[in-house]
């Protein structure tokens, strides 16, 4: 044993620095190196693990709201398109009887013109009478005044009134 | 290298770390230097990691996730469970960086600078550097880690008790009493089986002085090989063996680290469980 430990220099005191450089490179590589780097690690596919979940029930959710849209829209279209023929109809039946509405006020404005017209007609037509005869009454009573018989005067009159009539 | 210095002055390879300086009675040796300087090293490469450690790894951060993966799964498959990996590996992490660094610290040709030592027998080189395993000192400090942890993790998971059983095997003695009537035999095996402990007692120790010596002898050989090639022909011819001693020295500090993993496994491990199950198969 002797021999050994005067061959290899066998020495305890370095034996412990050794030991306690050893300790220092453990307790470096534990504390520093291998704990969080693991812990990361770990961390890492943890949250690796939860994207890839995430990311399929995203992409699941992403069809079934496109199927969701797609349905509402083909929906939409459905509808828009009823209520457009609809619309059509209605907007047909309008017409047509706005029309008719325009023809029979049309007419009825015609008949009320032609009947005011005629009114107005006869009116002017009897206040020309009642003015004419006014007139050739008082024409008369000046000619008459100036020797002019009855009889020539109710002629003239009658003639005059004949005339326009 | 040697053939250009001074033929006065002696420059063989002592099989000890030779003492640099002295501080009171504490001889610090090259060795020691060069482990100190492992030290450093792996301070300074985890102080740069341990500053940059991010969700998204880096490039140093990347390469130390890749060597930590791998050298994980590795140990994997030596202790066949996580859970001992996980309690297992920053020790043997730590001796195989430990190792790995001070072997190829020792290829380093930093071994031409030293300083000439006047003994009794004349003038000696003595170089600072010195591959920090090979000193037994080192090895056996590393061997004892090693050994010492396994029977500590033994006890821890199985107990002491059958820890205890494993060497000094009290049990296999006392069944004698017990079994003695039903299986006569038990009086042949029981103290086979007794000393089948001592054995395993003997083997804790031979397990320190192999682990040990292997390492020590592989690089202080391989420092050998190196200042011999360079004495026969200092150019180009001790290039391979340099490449072969990268090499070596990976090798040696891994065949540590996994030994290590393997004492630490065995000792976590149920003999005697082992033993009954075995008996139990036998019966049917």
């Amino acid at each position: 044993m002797q021999s050994i430990i005067s061959t290899f220099h066998l020495d305890i005191k370095i034996l412990i620095a050794q030991l306690i450089n050893f300790a220092v490179v453990i307790w470096v590589l534990y504390r520093f190196a291998i704990k969080p780097l693991n812990k990361l690690m770990s961390e890492r596919s943890q949250t690796i693990e939860k994207g890839l979940t995430d990311a399929k029930s995203n992409a699941e959710t992403l069809s079934k709201t496109k199927e969701e849209y797609e349905k509402a829209l083909r929906e939409a279209q459905k509808e828009a398109s009823d209520i457009f023929t609809k619309a059509k109809k209605e907007a047909e039946v309008k017409k047509n009887e706005m029309l008719e509405d325009a023809k029979k006020e049309v007419a009825k404005t015609l008949a009320q013109g032609k009947t005011a017209l005629e009114e107005e007609k006869q009116k002017m037509l009897d206040d020309a009478k009642k003015e004419l005869a006014g007139l050739v009454t008082s024409a008369t009573e000046k000619v008459l005044t100036k020797g002019i018989s009855e009889k020539i005067d109710s002629s003239i009159i009658e003639a005059s009134v004949a005339h326009f009539k | 290298m040697q053939t250009t210095q001074p033929t006065t002055i002696k420059h063989e390879i002592t099989l000890f770390a030779e003492p640099v300086t002295h501080i009171g009675n504490f001889s610090i040796t090259n060795a020691l230097i060069t482990s100190w300087g492992t030290v450093l090293i792996i301070v300074l490469l985890v102080a740069v990691l341990s500053r940059s450690i991010k969700q998204i790894p880096g490039k140093l951060q990347n390469a130390f996730e890749i060597i930590l993966e791998g050298a994980m799964s590795l140990a994997d498959q030596v202790t066949g469970s996580r859970k001992i990996t996980e309690k297992v590996f920053p020790l043997a992490f730590s001796i195989f960086a430990f190792v790995l660094i001070n072997n190829w610290l020792g290829i380093l040709p930093f071994g031409a600078f030293g300083l000439v030592e006047h003994g009794a027998d004349g003038a000696s080189f003595v170089p600072f550097l010195r591959s920090g395993t090979a000193d037994v000192n080192t090895t056996i400090a590393l061997a004892l880690c090693a050994v010492i942890g396994s029977n500590i993790f033994g006890i821890v998971s199985i107990g002491s008790w059958k820890m205890l059983n494993k060497y000094v095997n009290l049990k296999a003695l006392g069944e004698i009493f017990k079994k003695i009537r039903k299986e006569p035999m038990i009086l042949l095996t029981a103290p086979i089986m007794f000393f089948v402990g001592v054995l395993e007692l003997i083997g804790e120790f031979a397990k320190v002085a192999s682990l040990s010596f292997r390492l020590f002898g592989n690089v202080f050989a391989g420092e050998v090989l190196l200042s011999a090639m360079a004495a026969i022909l200092a150019y180009a011819l001790p290039v391979p063996f340099l490449f072969l001693e990268v090499f070596v020295g990976l090798i040696q500090a891994l065949i540590f680290s996994i030994l290590t993993l393997v004492y630490f496994t065995i000792a976590a491990q149920d003999h005697s469980e082992h033993e009954e199950h075995e008996t139990e198969h036998a019966h049917a």
